[in-house]
């Protein structure tokens, strides 16, 4: 996830406040409107995101890099020393430094021979499907065909 | 500035642009969309003889191609006014901002309405099987027809000559690039992964020509009678340039835009689509540059999300659907997973 939460409700109160009060006008709505802001807005400082959700997709990448470097030998120095650099803690900060560290170990593996990479490849292959799926698994269905129908154009 | 005040100022800009019009009125303003790309407002135009509907494209103070520049969609679409084309006959750009707050410009509107580019609640997809026979070789029709405009001609220079060889394809992949990069977000693996193959494998071609950029269901005016649909715009030109027509190939039958449906953008076999544009086009193409602008269509697509978060988290919209990007990104990843053949599906 790119937005950190407390970003994210700040943003829900925005709109709320600015984009859609402006249009409710019938009382009882404009009061709940009124009260969900309220809880949003002391909601804000309360909540962090799972821990344990850093912690599965820091221990798949880790893992998966792991196995990597050893298919690549010395021609995957230049991932090792960056893994090596990755915190131990807290688990966002080692997740996001994780996927760095992945990101740079896929621009290496187009440097190098097919037959040096493809092992490498694979296993890294393996964790993108598997952090994939974990992260679809969270998601729950999307409301995007009522969205839509709020902003038309032609 | 409110709607009242938006009516004032746009009856000022067109008396001075159509002159004998001095007593017209603009009426029936309505604000159709804000804030996810460009602001778009509806009119007509009411005079003693007559009523004309107008469309004007304002620039926005956020969104997801931003930075904006009008010009050179009007541009395009000014000169192609007059082509068979169905594209909106556009006579006016106004750069300056007293007049409107910000740039933008007026098109004519046409008849039609643009499909919701999503499955219904049933799941069924835009079209049914007679509008999509009668619609989809329009489609694939329309979009020969832009490939086949000789843009030298039609003086589109300005929109670069990415010249032949790999420049075409480098240029699209380096622009996408840097608007990741100007997001200041992190570069999620599956993005990465296929940004390093993407670079990699950068295709060469001499086939140069205009290309809309964003040719696909949701960019589609669509008149609908009688068990048959009729197309009558291609709309939002502004990601229009010059480069590898198989671009819009690639982005029109991306599973991005299959509303729900197998079918590229509703209405083909994503196959069948390509073959009738190569048979329209007289072109052959080349299934590793079809791959390559296959990728790099979701691709553009999260540098359009991360632009829209980013947005979002400067505070810079209030539209709420900027953020929902943040959990559609994984869906996108998963489409990518397909294409580049770490998950197995399509």
């Amino acid at each position: 996830m790119q937005l950190a939460i407390e970003t994210l409700l700040d943003g829900v109160m925005r709109t709320l406040r600015d984009a859609v009060l402006p249009a409710v006008q019938e009382r009882f709505a404009r009061g709940q409107l009124f009260a969900v802001l309220d809880v949003l807005h002391n909601l804000r400082d309360r909540v962090e995101p799972k821990a344990e959700l850093d912690e599965a997709e820091a221990s798949s990448a880790h893992a998966a890099l792991a196995r990597a470097l050893d298919a690549l030998g010395s021609a995957g120095d230049p991932v090792a020393t960056a893994l090596a650099e990755v915190p131990a803690a807290p688990p966002a900060a080692r997740a996001a430094a994780l996927r760095a560290v992945m990101g740079s170990a896929f621009a290496v593996l187009e440097g190098l021979p097919e037959d040096v990479a493809v092992p490498a490849r694979r296993v890294l292959a393996e964790y993108l499907a598997a952090q994939a799926m974990r992260d679809v698994a969270m998601l729950k269905p999307s409301l995007l065909e009522e969205i839509s129908k709020g902003h038309s154009k032609g | 500035m409110d709607d009242q005040d938006i009516v004032a100022r746009l009856e000022r800009f067109l008396r001075a642009r159509l002159p004998g019009e001095r007593s017209l009125r603009v009426v029936d303003l309505e604000r159709s969309t804000e804030g996810f790309s460009q602001e778009t407002f509806s009119f007509d135009v009411e005079t003693a003889t007559r009523r004309r509907r107008f469309v004007l494209k304002r620039e926005p103070l956020a969104g997801l191609l931003e930075p904006y520049d009008l010009e050179p969609e009007f541009r395009v679409l000014h000169a192609l006014s007059s082509d068979p084309l169905p594209s909106p006959p556009t006579p006016w750009l106004e750069r300056d901002p007293d007049v409107l707050g910000r740039s933008f410009y007026v098109m004519e509107r046409l008849p039609g309405e643009v499909p919701i580019p999503v499955a219904g609640p049933d799941g069924t997809g835009p079209f049914d099987d007679a509008e999509r026979a009668s619609l989809a070789p329009e489609v694939v029709g329309a979009l020969a027809r832009l490939h086949s405009i000789d843009w030298s001609e039609a003086g589109f220079d300005f929109l670069g000559d990415p010249g032949p060889g790999r420049g075409a394809a480098a240029r699209e992949l380096q622009r996408w690039e840097a608007r990741i990069a100007a997001s200041g977000l992190a570069v999620d693996p599956p993005l990465a992964e296929a940004l390093a193959w993407l670079r990699a494998h950068v295709p060469a071609t001499d086939e140069i020509t205009l290309v809309h950029g964003d040719y696909r269901l949701g960019n589609f005016l669509v008149t609908r009678r009688a068990g048959s649909a009729q197309l009558t715009g291609v709309l939002d030109w502004e990601m229009v340039h010059l480069g590898d027509p198989l671009e819009d190939v690639a982005w029109c039958i991306s599973p991005l835009w299959r509303g729900g449906t197998p079918f590229a953008s509703g209405l083909l076999d994503p196959d069948e689509f390509v073959a009738r544009w190569a048979a329209a086009t007289g072109r052959t193409p080349d299934p590793a540059r079809l791959h390559f602008y296959g990728v790099l269509a979701i691709v553009k697509m999260a540098a359009i999300m991360l632009t829209g978060l980013r947005a979002f988290r400067d505070g810079r919209t209030r539209d709420l659907r900027m953020a929902i990007f943040d959990h559609q990104l994984p869906y996108l990843y998963l489409l990518l997973g397909m294409l580049r053949g770490w998950i197995g599906g399509l």
